[in-house]
């Protein structure tokens, strides 16, 4: 997949990412406004079944207010046909719930969302018809029967009541009306919801499944970058395996090589040295026999004969010889070296200081001798590592820091070490006569040295540090200056994992 | 002076000239005994194992661990993988000073490890050495 494409993905990826959301924030708007309308439809049910409540119980109060009336006037009308006092009881009994129901009446029916003008007609025309039986009732007690009887007859009482009764029933039918009217706004807001809920459901359900589709789908490409990432990773794994492989064959073919080469070469050298010894053996005895011949007669013995068995065969001799042990010097040192690196580690808990403590001691003659001082800044870093490799390190680089101080100035050698994301930097600065910036990469090279060769040494020490840093899987690296000092800074890991695999040729130990 | 036993001195060795300085020094420590120079592991396990092998004098055997066409060490395994060769003394004369090596080849039964010294001097002296004591160390007679 170029990088085009999977950016398109990615923004494709994004724009989806960002229509989900939408779609969900519709979904989710749509059942809130849902939940609203129910919570509004519920309210409203409640305050119709409260008014619904309120409208019966007014009807009810109407029909009890008719019948008291009726009650009242059947009473009136008895007493008056009969004049006996217990046809006046229902008029007696109906007269104070009536009157005390009438007042409120009108604000009752406002109340309940009716107009005032009806109940106040109906209101008038009660008090109106009590006021006419009262005063009947009152012309009967005086005496006066005939004269209410005519009262009676006269139908004031009737049409009064006629009135009371169409009003009355208007009442009703207005009060009916509004009932009425009430539930069909209920009826009318719950099939609006309804609608609305049958709407917005399949909407709602719609949405869910596009989200759920969406996420299904999110997830499985976010599995199958995972999965994809697995096998990147792990093909990255196989392939750096592949290559520490081949590197650790590579170093190892190296080190094999340097061995094999370092012993056979041994093989000639000795060879050389041995038939030059023998030679040497020769000339004694030749030397010896030149000097009886010269004893016995002088003319036997020329000028280049015996220029040649006293100086020049020996000299020849002599060259061949520290040839050869410088050779045998160099090729022990390239076998130390390939040793080396074919050693199996021993990592052990190891504290840098006491290390130091015991080079120092054995470097105590070289350092009274050059009057210097070897100290140790703060703590060295505790470190899991092999021993035996530490110990040539640091003594090779303290060594060094002895060997090539500055005579012009009183030696001073640090060493300060620090730990800092699981490895280790330790660092051996010394004031000594300093490394010219050119050989600073050359130093660490076999057989390489700088400056002055006015010390013994075969550059091998710096060679030698380097390979056993590398192998504890660190790394060296120098700065100094000329006249000024130098600073070697070795980085290690605090812990050096344990042996390193076993490589095909080894010897078995 | 000659050696107590008529013993063989069987000396693998690929190099004439280490062969030829062994010889001259142990001719000086006064080592007089038969000394049969076989240049090649190959050669080697022929004389020793081959069907025209040395059946009846005692021998002793020099070796030499780096051989062109096989390592020293296979010629140790195959001597005292041997019933009758088992016996023989086997003194491991070599430039290799590898440690491992060394246990290895005391581990396979090789009874003496020397280290040629590259300084002849020290080199001679081991071999003289070396001499002084084949003449008085005691070799099993062949069966």
């Amino acid at each position: 997949m170029g990088a085009d494409a999977r950016y398109d993905m990615l923004r494709s990826k994004a724009a989806l990412g960002r229509l989900t959301f939408a779609l969900m924030a519709i979904g989710f708007a749509v059942l809130l406004a849902l939940g609203g309308g129910l919570v509004w439809l519920v309210q409203q049910t409640r305050v119709y079944a409260g008014s619904v409540a309120s409208t019966q119980e007014l009807r009810l109060s109407l029909v009890q207010i008719l019948n008291m009336l009726q009650d009242a006037e059947t009473g009136q009308r008895g007493y008056l046909l009969t004049g006996e006092a217990s046809y006046l009881e229902p008029y007696q009994a109906a007269l104070p719930p009536l009157e005390a129901a009438l007042p409120d009446l009108v604000a009752r029916v406002v109340a309940d969302g009716g107009q005032a003008e009806l109940p106040r007609r109906f209101v008038g025309l009660a008090e109106a018809k009590i006021e006419e039986m009262r005063r009947t009732l009152g012309l009967a007690e005086d005496g006066q029967r005939e004269a209410a009887l005519a009262l009676v007859r006269g139908g004031e009482g009737r049409r009064l009541m006629d009135d009371i009764r169409t009003t009355g029933e208007a009442m009703q039918a207005r009060s009916a009306a509004r009932l009425a009217a009430r539930t069909g706004q209920l009826d009318e807001a719950g099939e609006a919801l309804l609608l609305a809920a049958g709407t917005a459901l399949p909407l709602l359900a719609l949405v869910a499944l596009g989200t759920v589709v969406a996420t299904w789908r999110h997830l499985r490409e976010i599995e199958a970058a995972r999965a994809a990432a697995t096998t990147a990773n792990a093909e990255l794994e196989a392939r750096v395996a592949e290559r520490t492989a081949s590197l650790a064959a590579a170093n190892e073919e190296i080190q094999r090589f340097a061995y094999i080469v370092s012993h056979d070469l041994r093989a000639p050298l000795v060879n050389v040295m041995g038939f030059t010894a023998e030679l040497e053996a020769a000339l004694g005895a030749l030397r010896d026999a030149l000097a009886r011949a010269e004893a016995a007669d002088p003319a036997l013995v020329g000028p280049a004969a015996r220029e040649a068995v006293d100086a020049d065969i020996p000299e020849a001799l002599g060259f061949i010889r520290s040839s050869t042990e410088r050779m045998d010097r160099l090729i022990a040192a390239i076998l130390r070296l390939s040793r080396e690196g074919r050693r199996t580690l021993a990592p052990e808990r190891l504290q840098p200081e006491e290390i130091v403590a015991r080079i120092a001691d054995s470097l105590r003659h070289q350092l009274d001798a050059a009057a210097a001082t070897l100290t140790v800044e703060g703590r060295l870093p505790m470190l899991v590592t092999d021993r035996l490799a530490l110990e040539q390190v640091l003594g090779n680089l303290l060594d060094n820091a002895v060997k090539y101080l500055d005579p012009a100035r009183p030696g001073r050698i640090v060493l300060r070490g620090r730990a800092q994301g699981g490895r280790a930097e330790i660092e051996v600065e010394d004031n000594g006569r300093g490394i010219d910036p050119r050989d600073h990469a050359r130093i660490f090279e076999l057989f390489r040295r700088s400056g002055p060769q006015d010390r013994p040494g075969e550059g091998v020490g710096l060679a030698h540090v380097r390979t056993l840093v590398r192998r504890l899987g660190g790394d060296i690296a120098c700065s100094s200056e000329r006249g000024k000092g130098s600073v070697f800074r070795v980085t290690l890991p605090l812990v050096t994992p344990a042996a390193r695999l076993p490589l095909p040729g080894d010897p078995v130990a | 002076m000659t050696a107590p036993l008529p013993v063989t001195i069987v000396m693998i060795e690929d190099d004439d000239g280490h062969a030829r300085l062994i010889e001259k020094n142990l001719k000086r420590a006064g080592v007089f005994n038969e000394v049969v120079h076989l240049a090649s592991g190959t050669a080697a396990l022929d004389y020793l194992l081959g069907p025209g092998r040395p059946a009846q004098s005692p021998m002793l055997v020099l070796l030499d661990l780096n051989l062109p066409d096989m390592s020293g060490i296979d010629i140790l395994v195959r001597i005292k993988d041997d019933a009758e060769l088992r016996l023989a003394p086997v003194i491991v004369l070599t430039t290799t000073d590898d440690q491992r090596e060394i246990r290895r080849c005391y581990e396979l039964g090789c009874n003496v490890y020397i280290t040629k010294p590259v300084n002849y001097e020290t080199f001679a002296q081991a071999v003289r050495q070396l001499g002084l004591f084949l003449a008085v160390i005691q070799v099993p007679p062949a069966p």
